[in-house]
């Protein structure tokens, strides 16, 4: 194969060195920089899509001091709900541990809740136990969550809500239910704002949403009922969509 | 007439092709060796194709794929112009590491966190670290398999069953390298079990026992093990600074070292210290590329996972960096990519695939909410 003579090859050797540690510094700079570039893209794009990432939010009913009524969180696809400022959703309020449930969203059925070991969750009223039964009672669109003294209401965004479950509303624990004074709404309450329908520089500021109880809608009028069976009606693509991803 | 900037990864990877190609063929024009030739050719083909086609046909994260090709070319090139039959050895072995990380990055993204998952991880890891300890006459080099298939079966307890159960797993393994006598692997594999259970869980009535537990350990093991202490390393700064900024032609003194399998004090005599030490560098934006897919993940065990795997390349780059420069008496470690050693080398390319294969599930994440946001408006 082609080769040079000792005299320019070491030339050639001496030089390449050289340039061999210049390339080496430049691929480092380079490195640093698409690291930063692509830090600098994603950015952009979380602050585009402020609810990547989430599956609803959280809004409470009753708090504490701390935790005035009517603040929301949004609520991830997973993790820690507690006390303690590293959990993924704190709630400051007495009767929460520092770690007091695990969440996870599953596809399909709902937010799955796992309380710790010794922690009590109730689920729109029904206790929730560690082991056994967690997953059948997830959390679904107007569930209420009642950990310690906190009552927190669960709103999915509207893409996610539907699930094979239908909503019925519950009572909260100790609230005037049995006395009366409280009465269940009648149609579901509205999904969480998309997170796209969030203007980019607002973010999740913590000002509440407007949360007041659904009027009732009048019932439309009975039909009689129809003696041969009607076809479905077909519905265009485009108008699913509308269906599925709009308010 | 605006002028089209260059991207950054456009930049490093047209660098690293060029940088790969001209670093075999100079040693290739002093004898005509057609190994080196057939490397300098086909060398920065391999890192094209990998870099755009396998990448993006396996959804892997180009920047770290980039990096980690360009850690196997150096590692390639040290041979270059000392051993130039050593070179198409290490190619084959660098090829099987990017075999490994493909199937890394392809495995991560059906592996749950179930306790299935768990259990069958942590048993082959324990396995395999106890497997010298059952048949002392196996000399294959598996504890950083063992120590990789032991990060998904922590990552999965921590994320899942709780610290307590993770700790118990990593309390395990660290019992298994002490008695193994790897010194160095146990202080690294107790210091990224200690810093992702201060990261995923935080409360002081589960770190600081754990911090109890490891050096109560250790203590154990200095007082009831014969004393091994950290083996000798054979390198120091001042034989490493004899090879200059740019490297020798012959090799110095000392850097001839037959049964070694750590590239790096190669590649300093070969090329000198300023290429070396930029190499070396290269792992302080992968990290960074590891910490910031850790935060951007999912799900927990994502989340724990990645930045598992992080700590391990980075703790383990920073102390045979140290080591290797002889700043502290430790031995027996290489940098990541740069060791001859195939188990090794296949066991790093499959964490890092790990890694990639995480970051492109954040990817397609966030490509989903964007086009269902998309399609929203």
């Amino acid at each position: 194969m082609f080769s040079v003579s000792p005299e320019i090859y070491s030339v050639l050797s001496l030089a390449s060195r050289w340039l061999f540690a210049f390339f080496a510094l430049m691929l480092l700079l380079f490195a640093l920089a698409w690291h930063h570039s692509d830090r600098k893209e994603r950015r952009d794009r979380f602050r585009n899509l402020p609810g990547a990432g989430t599956v609803g939010e959280l809004v409470v009913l009753s708090g504490s001091d701390e935790l005035p009524p009517d603040t929301w969180f949004p609520v991830p696809r997973e993790g820690v709900l507690g006390s303690l400022r590293s959990c993924d959703l704190v709630v400051p309020c007495p009767g929460v541990r520092s770690q007091h449930l695990d969440f996870s969203w599953q596809d399909g059925t709902g937010l799955l809740i796992r309380p710790r070991i010794g922690c009590e969750v109730l689920v729109d009223g029904i206790p929730v136990s560690r082991h056994g039964t967690y997953a059948d009672a997830p959390l679904l669109h107007g569930s209420l969550l009642q950990v310690g003294s906190a009552v927190l209401r669960l709103q999915l965004f509207a893409a996610l809500s539907h699930t094979s479950r239908p909503f019925a509303p519950q009572a909260p624990v100790g609230s005037p239910v049995e006395s009366g004074a409280w009465t269940p709404p009648v149609q579901d309450p509205n999904a969480a704002v998309q997170p796209w329908q969030i203007p980019p520089d607002q973010g999740y500021a913590p000002a509440p949403p407007p949360l007041s109880p659904p009027a009732a809608e009048p019932l439309p009028p009975a039909q009689p009922p129809l003696n041969r069976p009607q076809a479905p009606q077909r519905v265009k693509r485009a108008d699913r969509w509308k269906e599925d991803w709009s308010e | 007439m605006n002028r089209q900037k260059s991207s950054a990864r456009f930049r490093f990877t047209a660098a690293s092709m060029l940088l790969a190609c001209l670093i075999f063929l100079v040693p290739a024009l002093r004898d005509g060796n057609p190994t080196l030739f057939l490397l300098a050719a086909l060398l920065p083909c391999v890192m094209f194709l990998c870099d755009t086609v396998v990448a993006r046909m396996f959804s892997l994260d180009r920047m770290i794929t980039a990096l980690i090709l360009w850690l196997c070319a150096a590692g390639i090139a040290a041979y270059a112009p000392s051993d130039p039959d050593a070179t198409l050895a290490q190619a084959l072995r660098c090829g099987s590491a990017l075999i490994a990380l493909t199937a890394g990055g392809i495995m991560i993204r059906s592996l749950s966190p179930s306790l299935l998952t768990s259990a069958c991880t942590a048993f082959l890891g324990l396995l395999l670290l106890a497997g010298k300890l059952l048949s002392p006459a196996m000399s294959l080099p598996l504890t950083e398999a063992a120590l990789a298939l032991l990060l998904i079966a922590f990552a999965a307890l921590l994320s899942r069953q709780g610290p307590v159960s993770a700790l118990v797993l990593g309390a395990a393994a660290l019992v298994l390298l002490l008695v193994r006598g790897e010194m160095t692997e146990a202080v690294l594999w107790s210091l990224a079990v200690l810093l992702l259970v201060y990261a995923a869980d935080g409360r002081a009535v589960v770190v600081l026992p754990a911090l109890a537990v490891v050096l109560l350990l250790f203590f154990g093991a200095f007082t009831l093990l014969p004393v091994q202490g950290f083996p000798q390393n054979p390198s120091s700064f001042s034989v490493l600074a004899s090879a200059g900024a740019v490297g020798a032609d012959p090799l110095p003194e000392g850097f001839a070292w037959p049964d070694s399998v750590s590239i790096f004090p190669l590649l300093a005599g070969s090329y000198g210290l300023l290429l070396s030490g930029m190499t070396a560098l290269l792992f302080l934006p992968l990290t960074l590329r590891g910490t910031s897919v850790a935060a951007s993940a999912r799900t927990r065990f994502h989340a724990v996972l990645a930045m598992g795997v992080s700590l391990q390349l980075a703790l383990r780059a920073l102390a045979a960096l140290i080591s290797v420069f002889g700043f502290l008496p430790l031995s027996g470690l290489r940098l990541p990519f740069l060791t001859s050693s195939l188990p090794d080398l296949c066991a790093q390319g499959f964490i890092a695939g790990l890694l990639c294969g995480i970051s492109g599930r954040n990817d397609a994440d966030l490509a989903e909410d964007a086009h269902l946001a998309m399609l929203a408006k």
